[in-house]
This record gives structure tokens, sequence and C-alpha cells, in this order.
């Protein structure tokens, strides 16, 4: 069996092909788009902090009636009161580390900020992501250093939330490190944070440790963090916690009484006060992974009501045709032949309808870019839509295809 | 060529069995055109349908062409009716959406003939009926009589071995009829070996034989009874 009598006898059926061929065509441009978002927000879901996410906890509360940081009494007296809540947490026996810092990975709670190698530049700067926080940051988040040392209890100072204390040495990520010394070891380099004057040494490098924001317009530093030596004294205060192996629970709840032990005046929030880092990758990533939920729903509806479009179309056809399917069977055509008919009958409207649809598809992802700054859509993604539209058409088809090749000859002789 | 030996055909129901055929018999020599006749309901179109293996028979034997077809499955079935048998409907059984050609080149495609092949039978069989300047013309724009000379081209294309007709001029006026009588006459003349089912028992005397179906059974067979006019012609002594 060959193309030409399907061809000719589908010129007759003109409507009905260029219906179920849009459909795929439409089908095969949005889903193949769809999967591509998908696949996005996926990788975007998957990629690594650069810490050690099981067994860790953030806790994030706010002293009531506390002094102003803007004031050294103000800060001196934070700063005193966070070391004691540190010190309390670090007592649980179900506690392993403990440290103070102003943010974390996927917080969406960010001090961002212009990195340069010049002093008091202003412009070149590369962005990056402050993480302050003590002597205990780096080892409680557990992400891994690749070159120099980490912070020691000496290089640790304290300030207030908007002084601007000098920062003489920070670690950075081995990303941003690339950036600011693109031809050689930023171990040991002088770099000047927002066009200041006052220099820092890079002491040590990270090999990752992802900034807290999890935003579009923050991909391009997505990986860009610099560690500070710093406790920032405000009215609000968070604390790193890893618990001890299987003690996560315990932890966690141990952790609020022994707060409230150091110190009745706080507001410990119950839904956003301790939160496992599970809680906030999930809570970080809830939008990719709904926008994800909803375009896969959106592809298997699509896919959904095109097969049934081409097994509703096949089956009319197969009704309307059974005569002649029974005056084929009679001329010599065996079952086979007849469920060929209709597969290749299928696969060239698929065709017809894959074709419009690249072109579409390619449309889409153009418009997609140039709108909405999306990637430009690998081509194998095409390949993949292409295939699962073909195949989807042939698994449609062959329910109708074989009951028509079960059309016994004999149906020639009578009248349908 | 066709040989039925006490064939029966029944259609069972929970109920009731009702027999197509009982004991029926038949045997159709090569080169011969048997007509065979019955009323409505006498089980002529059953044969037929047996016959043109469109059908499987309850009991008894068939043989086509030599060939025992009792235990063939449906592939060797179609096979058979693909290169053996030529059919010939009343309602002449065009495909509407293929043009004259392609209607005419369907059985040949399912025997995988090469195209310069297919193109010249499809020609010969065309010119035969005298159609061949009607190639492009779909069958909704043929007149009945054309529409069943194209059934024959496409029955004669694959030279069957056996031309069955089931009422073939049933749904022309008396003029197309005549002219699909004599063609069918004319294409035995060449040797074809014809069945031609008809309730029509004038149609039934321009056959070489007539065969006489009753209740499924055979009641009477009248060798050499009546040949048609033309025949008559061409055996007259000059």
């Amino acid at each position: 069996m060959t193309v030409h009598p399907i061809i000719a006898a589908l010129r007759r059926h003109k409507a009905g092909v260029i219906l179920i061929g849009l459909q795929i065509a439409l089908t095969l441009a949005i889903v193949c788009n769809a999967v591509f978002i998908i696949g996005q927000r996926i990788s975007r879901v998957d990629r690594p902090t650069g810490i050690n996410e099981s067994n860790l906890f953030l806790v994030t509360q706010q002293y009531v009636g506390a002094p102003s940081s803007d004031t050294k009494a103000g800060a001196d007296k934070l700063d005193t009161m966070e070391l004691e809540d540190a010190a309390a947490l670090r007592q649980l026996p179900s506690v392993a580390k403990v440290s103070v810092i102003s943010s974390m990975p996927l917080l969406n709670s960010a001090w961002n900020g212009g990195m340069s190698t010049k002093p008091q530049a202003k412009s070149g700067f590369k962005m990056t992501t402050y993480y302050f926080g003590d002597q205990n940051m780096l080892s409680t988040l557990g992400a891994q250093l690749v070159a120099g040392r980490d912070f020691n209890a000496g290089d640790v100072q304290h300030a207030g939330f908007r002084t601007d204390a000098k920062r003489p040495v920070v670690i950075v990520t081995q990303s941003l490190a690339h950036k600011l010394f693109p031809n050689g070891s930023a171990l040991g380099k002088t770099v000047y944070m927002d066009g200041s004057g006052s220099p820092s040494t890079i002491i040590g490098i990270v090999k990752r440790l992802q900034t807290p924001s999890t935003s579009d317009w923050a991909s391009s530093f997505a990986y860009d963090s610099t560690l500070i030596p710093t406790r920032k004294d405000a009215f609000f205060s968070r604390y790193l916690v890893r618990a001890k192996p299987g003690q996560m629970k315990a932890a966690m709840a141990a952790a609020h009484d022994a707060l409230f032990k150091v110190n009745p005046m706080r507001v410990i929030d119950d839904d956003m006060g301790i939160r496992s880092f599970a809680s906030i990758r999930a809570e970080a990533y809830k939008q990719d992974v709904s926008m994800a939920i909803l375009m896969g729903a959106v592809c298997i509806i699509l896919l959904a009501l095109t097969a049934a479009g081409i097994v509703g179309l096949t089956s009319f056809w197969v009704g309307q045709r059974t005569k002649q399917i029974g005056v084929r069977r009679a001329l010599g055509a065996r079952g086979i032949d007849i469920l060929r008919y209709f597969q290749l009958e299928n696969l060239f409207i698929a065709g017809m309808g894959v074709v419009v649809g690249l072109l579409l598809a390619i449309g889409v992802n153009q418009w997609l870019v140039q709108h909405f700054e999306m990637d430009r859509m690998p081509l194998g993604y095409l390949f993949v839509g292409v295939l699962v539209v073909l195949v989807l058409g042939q698994l449609a088809v062959f329910v109708p295809a074989r009951r028509a090749s079960r059309v016994p000859p004999v149906t020639a002789t009578r009248s349908v | 060529m066709l040989k039925m030996t006490h064939l029966s055909k029944v259609y069972r129901t929970e109920v009731v069995e009702t027999y197509a055929l009982r004991d029926f018999s038949i045997d159709v020599k090569e080169g011969e055109f048997v007509a065979v006749t019955g009323p409505s309901g006498s089980g002529k179109t059953t044969f037929l349908t047996i016959a043109g293996l469109l059908e499987t028979f309850t009991g008894g034997s068939y043989h086509l062409d030599g060939v025992d077809v009792s235990h063939l499955n449906d592939n060797a079935r179609s096979k058979i009716r693909n290169e053996k048998i030529g059919f010939i409907f009343q309602a002449f059984n065009l495909i509407p959406d293929l043009n004259v050609y392609d209607n005419v080149e369907v059985p040949l495609r399912y025997r995988g003939m090469k195209a310069a092949e297919r193109k010249k039978r499809i020609m010969e069989s065309l010119e035969r009926v005298g159609l061949s300047s009607r190639l492009k013309h779909y069958p909704a724009e043929l007149s009945g009589g054309q529409q069943q000379r194209v059934a024959i081209a496409r029955a004669l294309a694959g030279s069957p071995r056996l031309l069955l007709a089931d009422e073939p001029t049933g749904n022309l006026d008396t003029q197309m009829a005549r002219g699909v009588m004599e063609l069918l006459e004319d294409i035995h003349r060449e040797g074809a070996t014809i069945v031609m089912v008809t309730h029509d028992p004038e149609l039934a005397t321009r056959a070489q034989r007539n065969v006489h179906v009753i209740d499924g059974q055979v009641v009477d067979v009248a060798e050499d009874r009546v040949f048609s006019t033309s025949q008559l012609a061409e055996h007259s002594p000059a």
C-alpha cells in the first residue's frame, strides 16, 4: 500500500483532515513549549544549593522591646542577646551546630551588593549576595571550602544593622572568584564592596553556595555569594541550626523552648519562625513547581483531546466507510492491509500537522524569548515532541483501525 | 473450476438454526457461463458469497480451481479472492473517493504488482469496457452503466479465473442492462468462467447454463438450455 490512494481519498475529506491536522499542529506547538518550560522549571528546582540540606533548620525571631542597633550600646546589647540565644541552642542535646546568620540559600531574603577589584569603583561591579554571620557559618551550612581557610573567632566582629563596618576578610564562591579574577586565583586578592575604598582580602573560596533569591532577575549571579564574618545586630535575628542525624524534629521543638527560656521577650512566628530547610526549599520553588504541574496538566489535556479527536474522526470514517472496507476486503485486502491503510492515513495527516506544528512551535518560542526572556528551545524538544505526537496518533488510531480491519468481506454484498 | 459438494450454510442464533444453503452441490466447468436463479431469500446470494470466499460455510466441501478452500485462513482466502476471483456487484461498489483509474487499480495494489504492470492492465481493461477516456472521473460523475463497466474493468484487470456477478444489471435501466450483459457475454466468449446470480429469468436465459435455487437447494439444472443471441449468431451455419 502506497500513499497515493490515501492522499487521493483524503483530498475528498479536506475539512476533517484540516481540523485534525491543525489540532495536531497546535498540540505540538504548545506541548513542545510547555515541556520546555517544565524542563526549565525542573532544572531550576533541581539545581544544587551547595550546602548540606539534611538536618538543617532556620530559626527567625524578633525581640520585643529591644534597643536600636544604631547606637553602639544598643548593638552591643543585641549582640549579647544573640550570643546567649546561640549558646542556648548549641547546648541542646539534639543540636550539632549553630550559626548566627543573616540569611541562607533559597530564603528569598537577601542582602545584595556589587563587588569590584578596584577601590571606590563607579562601575564594573560583579553582583553578589552577602551572607553575614559568625565563624560557624560555613560549617553549619555544610558548604565545601576548596581553597584558603574558614573564618576563626578572631575574624568575627559585630555591627549594627545599618552600620557600615569594615570587612577585612571575606570568603567568596568559586563562581564569583572567577568573575572577579578570570585569569588567576582569587585567594589572597583584595576586593572592594559597593564602591567603597575599604579593602577586603579573600581568605577562602567555597565550591558552591547559592544565593537566597530564586527570582529570575537574580539568576545571573545565583552562585555569586560572599561570606562576611560579621554578626549583624538588629531587633530580629536568625540562627541556622544543624540537628544531629535523626533528631531534626526534636531539635526544632527544643529550640523553641530553649529560646523562650533564655529570654521570653520575643516573638517566634508559629509558621515561619522555625522552618526546616526542606520547607524553605518547597516555599522557594512553589511557583516553579505549580507552573510545571500546570504546564504538565495542559500537555496531558491537549494530548488527550488530540487523541480523542483522532479516535473520533477515525471511528466516524470507519463507520462511514464500512461498505468500502468490505469492498476492499472482497477485492483481496487482508485485515492487516486495512489496518495499515488507517495507520498510514493518520501518519499522513499527523505528518502535515507536524510540519505546521514545528513552525508554530518555533514561532511561539520566539515570541516567548522576545516577551518573557525565555531561553531558545533546543531542537531536541521539537524532535521529542514530533515523536510523541506521531506515536500518539498511531496509538489513537489503532483501536478504530483494528475495528476496520475486522470488517468482514461479505459486507461488500450488504446494504450498509 | 468451482465445485461445491453437499455444501451447507447454517446461521445459528440462541433459539433457532436457519439453513441458508442445504445439501447444495454445483459443478461449474472452466469457460462456463452459469446463471444461478431463484426467488428472494432462496440462498443464491449466500451461494455467491461462499463461492467468492466472502463467507465461510458450515458443512460439505468446496474446491475452487482445484484447491480445497474449506480450511484456508483469512489471509489465504484474501489472496485467492485477489488473484482468482473477479467480483461484479449489483451496487457496483466502486470506491467513491477514488477516480476510475484508482478504482481499477485497487485489487492490483493488493497483489503487490509493479506500477508499470498495473498501468498496462488498467488501461487494457478500461479500453475493454470502453471507458479509457474517463480515467480521472469519479464514480459520482458516471452513469450507472458506466459505473458497472468500471466495476467490470476492475474485475477483469486482475485476469481472474472466475468472474462472480451478483445481479449485475439490477440497478440499471433496460438499455444500460443490455449493454452490460453484452459485455459479459463478450467476456465469456473470450474464455472467462462466469457465475451470475440473478432473480430475472429472462436474464438467466442469456447464460449457458441455468441453476435454479429454492430454499437453499439446487432444484433444477438446465444445461446448455439457452444461448445468447450473439452466441446463436456465432454458432449459426453460414
